[in-house]
């Protein structure tokens, strides 16, 4: 019946070198409480283990029989062809148990049924038809009625039908006292198989649910000018590894499948790739690799690891030919430890902290997978459990550990926000401020520039004018002390009157012709023109700047200098009073006049360059100057 | 030995000038000596030179003549230096200029009239006779620059009244001149009430280049009455820098109070 003696004793070997005790995942014992005390060895004395007997076995039509030792792997002893047998399994009881007793079948299937001593106990399935319910899922416990058992010769008899690829046979009974038997070994059993099943595909459902969630809520804004609105797929790949095997580990769950066996068995390895094929995406958005041009081939090959494995089990099953299921898993295996070594290796070589978390994962999960695939595939266990499907989870407790990471993340940094923001605030205030200080800076240079140019302009408007009518007076033929007394008092006091101009506030003519009137006040004197000040009230007009102040202290000197040296009058008067556009000045005299035709070319020039009205009027006995400052 | 003034009028009053260009001091020397109501003392040129006569002179000087720019230092010392020694003695700055901010630190250090170092030689005596005679020359820059200030510190003084308890230091000091912002901190010494209203009339009228006469004929009052006012204001000033210093002194630990 064996393939081949060699091989069957590697597969022992195998089997027996690998613990029969899932020891690992202790979290999966507190999920469980109390039901899922590990599975003990049962005490020896009280239990009767049935490991030998006889089998009737029918496939393709031909029927055998032969002795049989337990476990029964169907598809190893039948290389995946689906039939039928009949196991006898004969044991002897000292006495007649007095008690109720039951019996304990760790694995039997596809379909079943059961008697003792004759008696009819127990029917799952029907055993007539194939590729429907799979009881070999669960664990079975039957009540073995009392006065069914007797002291001596007892027989046990099942009848199976076994479907191919679906892990069907008979794993070792057990019969003893009701108590011990569905206690000890029963409850453990259904407690790790079917309530875990439950629990896991619940956990990693509401872990899909949540990834899912993430990837639907959590989109990055637009970048500058790039397109749409990115979602972070890592999530999304998380939600899709979550939920193939929420499905997968639920088959653990799910004794009569909605569809029949093939194409339930397929959905389940679709589900298992789709698992492996999402675990590497996932793999790739953690470590940041998902952009990288490595990744359409990664892609390629993923799409070949997930549909591959879909044709060869729907080859498999379909033909009853398990090998090719079987072959296939290897390979995905041996292509998902290279992708898991090198993932090591770069996390190895670039740690970071979700890498590591990941990484340490990964290589947990390929660690179980190797042993399962070892002990369910290839060695004659039976009636073990997956481990990897406790694998998942630590996928979905890593992925909570990421987003764990990311939000712990995002909320220093929206800490971080206001300080970094009020740095960059003042980063930008000094920039302000050493732009301010340049244009100042600029502003003063300019400003003093601009003040040099109207000094130099003044001074060679009336000092320096003065000073060289002076020297070609004196070097005249005839020198005139007196005139060049005059020409040097007027440089005097054009040089005071300067001076004053620098002080005077904008606008401020009413300062500035009482400054005038102070420096020619010893001129007056010295004249005998009685003064006729007459200077009201006057607002300032801000729009005449220290220039144009200087201009009408010139106008007006030109306008006193005039009176005092040509007019020969006996009245000087001036005016000043607010108008409703600015300001009217009249320097009134009652000298000799002058011919208005030829006004003096300094009063007129003065006048345009500082924007102001300039009138005159002139009779002998009245002479008006009028300056309108608007 | 403090020697004491004279306040009977003189048959001539003594004139000190510390000056030191030369000819300038001949000229004025010369006019001095020309007039016979006064009586030249001595030309001095340097500030050393001045604190060595002010220390060892056995006669009082009635006219002081000033230049602010010594060799050794400012005219100013000359003037605090001659008013400490003798109060009565009136000090006239020698200015080119006569400009505002030189004439306010001359009248705050003590004195009580400015003379153009260009005036004609006849002027110069005739200055100085008016000085005596109770004159105080003012310009209208000047009193407009006394009165900004003044309507500063009265700005201040509301503000501090306004709210009780404080002091009107803060709100006065870097807004206005030293010797506002730091009276302001000496109340006894600072009143809103500084210039009285007929003076500030007075001074409003001046800075609107109104003569003295003209005033008292606006006025109707005498032009010696406006020319007390005027002395008076240069006393004002004179004491709010004489305070200043006090107080700038005490603030430096200078003075010890009396135990």
């Amino acid at each position: 019946m064996r393939a081949t003696g060699g091989l069957a004793a590697i597969r022992r070997g195998v089997a027996g070198l690998l613990p029969r005790v899932p020891l690992p995942l202790l979290l999966l014992l507190l999920l469980l409480g109390p039901a899922a005390a590990p599975a003990q060895a049962p005490a020896a004395e009280a239990l009767l283990a049935l490991r030998a007997g006889s089998v009737v076995s029918t496939v393709d039509g031909v029927t055998r029989e032969a002795s049989v030792g337990l476990p029964y792997h169907w598809d190893r002893v039948h290389a995946g062809r689906p039939g039928e047998a009949r196991f006898t399994l004969p044991f002897t009881l000292a006495e007649a148990p007095a008690g109720p007793w039951g019996l304990f079948i760790p694995r039997v299937g596809s379909v079943f049924e059961v008697a003792v001593n004759g008696s009819l106990l127990q029917t799952h399935g029907d055993l007539a038809r194939d590729h429907g319910a799979d009881y070999a899922k669960v664990p079975i416990y039957l009540p073995l009625p009392a006065g069914l058992l007797r002291a001596g010769d007892n027989r046990l008899q099942i009848r199976i039908r076994a479907d191919s690829g679906r892990r069907a046979g008979l794993a070792v009974p057990t019969i003893g006292p009701a108590t011990t038997v569905r206690d000890r070994l029963f409850a453990p059993a259904y407690a790790w198989r079917f309530t875990g099943a439950v629990l896991l595909s619940a956990f990693s459902g509401v872990i899909g649910a949540i990834a899912l969630g993430l990837w639907l809520t959590q989109v990055e804004p637009a970048g500058t000018g790039a397109g749409r609105p990115r979602r972070d797929r890592l999530y999304l790949w998380a939600a899709l590894a979550q939920w193939c095997w929420a499905l997968r580990v639920a088959d653990g769950a799910i004794v009569e499948p909605p569809l029949s066996w093939v194409a339930w068995g397929v959905l389940m390895t679709a589900c298992y790739s789709g698992w492996a094929v999402s675990c590497v995406m996932f793999c790739q958005h953690v470590a940041g690799w998902q952009d990288r041009p490595a990744m359409v081939r990664l892609q390629r090959a993923l799409a070949l690891i997930f549909t591959v494995p879909v044709f060869a089990c729907y080859v498999a099953l379909s033909r009853g030919e398990p090998f090719w299921l079987t072959a296939w898993l290897g390979v995905e295996i041996v292509a998902m430890t290279a992708y898991v070594c090198l993932f090591i290796g770069a996390t190895l070589w670039r740690p970071t902290a979700a890498r590591l978390l990941v990484a340490a994962v990964m290589a947990l999960t390929l660690a179980v997978a190797v042993r399962d695939w070892l002990v369910i595939r290839m060695s004659d266990a039976y009636g073990e459990t997956t481990w990897v499907r406790y694998a998942s989870m630590l996928f979905g407790l890593a992925l909570l550990g990421l987003v764990m990471r990311r939000f712990h993340a995002a909320s220093a940094r929206s800490r971080e926000l206001p300080r970094m923001l009020a740095a960059r605030v003042a980063e930008r205030e000094r920039e302000l401020a050493a732009a301010y200080d340049r244009l100042e800076i600029g502003a003063r240079a300019q400003e003093r520039a601009l003040e040099r140019e109207r000094i130099l302009r003044d001074m060679h408007d009336s000092v320096g004018a003065h000073l060289s009518t002076a020297i070609r007076q004196m070097q005249s033929d005839q020198v005139r002390p007196n005139e060049v007394l005059h020409t040097l008092r007027d440089s005097m006091d054009h040089l005071k009157l300067s001076i004053d101009a620098l002080q005077l506030p904008p606008g401020d003519v009413q300062m500035l012709l009482a400054g005038l009137r102070h420096r020619f006040e010893p001129r007056l004197a010295g004249s005998g023109l009685v003064l006729e000040w007459a200077v009201e009230e006057l607002r300032p007009l801000p729009r005449l700047d220290a220039p144009a102040l200087r201009q009408l202290q010139f106008l007006l000197f030109e306008a006193l200098s005039n009176v005092l040296q040509h007019a020969r009058a006996r009245t000087l008067r001036i005016e000043a009073a607010p108008t409703d556009r600015g300001i009217r000045i009249r320097v009134i005299d009652d000298g000799i006049g002058f011919d208005v035709a030829v006004p003096p070319r300094a009063l007129a020039s003065r006048a345009r360059e500082i924007g102001a009205a300039l009138a005159l009027q002139s009779r002998p006995g009245r002479t008006v100057v009028q300056i309108d400052l608007t | 030995m403090h020697i004491e003034a004279s306040t009977r009028p003189p048959a001539s009053w003594t004139v000190l000038v510390v000056e030191d260009d030369v000819r300038l001091r001949d000229t004025l020397e010369r006019s001095v000596r020309a007039e016979p109501r006064l009586r030249w003392l001595a030309g001095l040129g340097t500030l050393r030179e001045a604190r060595a006569w002010l220390g060892t002179t056995t006669e009082a000087p009635d006219l002081l003549l000033a230049d602010l720019g010594l060799p050794d230092g400012s005219g100013l010392e000359v003037i605090r230096a001659m008013a400490a020694r003798f109060p009565a003695c009136d000090p006239v700055v020698l200015s080119i200029y006569g400009d505002e901010a030189s004439a306010l630190a001359s009248i705050e250090a003590g004195a009580v009239g400015y003379l153009y170092k260009d005036a004609a030689p006849a002027d110069i005596a005739r200055t100085l006779l008016d000085v005596k005679a109770g004159a105080s020359p003012i310009s209208p820059m000047l009193a407009r620059s006394v009165l900004t200030r003044y309507r500063r510190l009265r700005l201040a003084a509301d503000a501090a009244g306004a709210a009780p308890g404080a002091s009107a230091a803060p709100a006065a000091s870097g807004t206005s001149g030293p010797w506002l912002a730091r009276g302001a901190a000496t109340p006894e010494a600072v009143r809103p009430a500084f210039l009285s209203a007929r003076e500030q009339e007075v001074l409003d009228l001046i800075a609107r280049g109104f003569s003295y006469a003209e005033i008292a004929r606006l006025k109707d009052l005498s032009v010696n009455t406006v020319q007390t006012h005027i002395k008076n204001l240069y006393a004002k000033l004179a004491v709010h820098s004489k305070n200043e210093a006090v107080f700038e002194a005490s603030r430096l630990g200078l003075l010890r109070q009396p135990d």
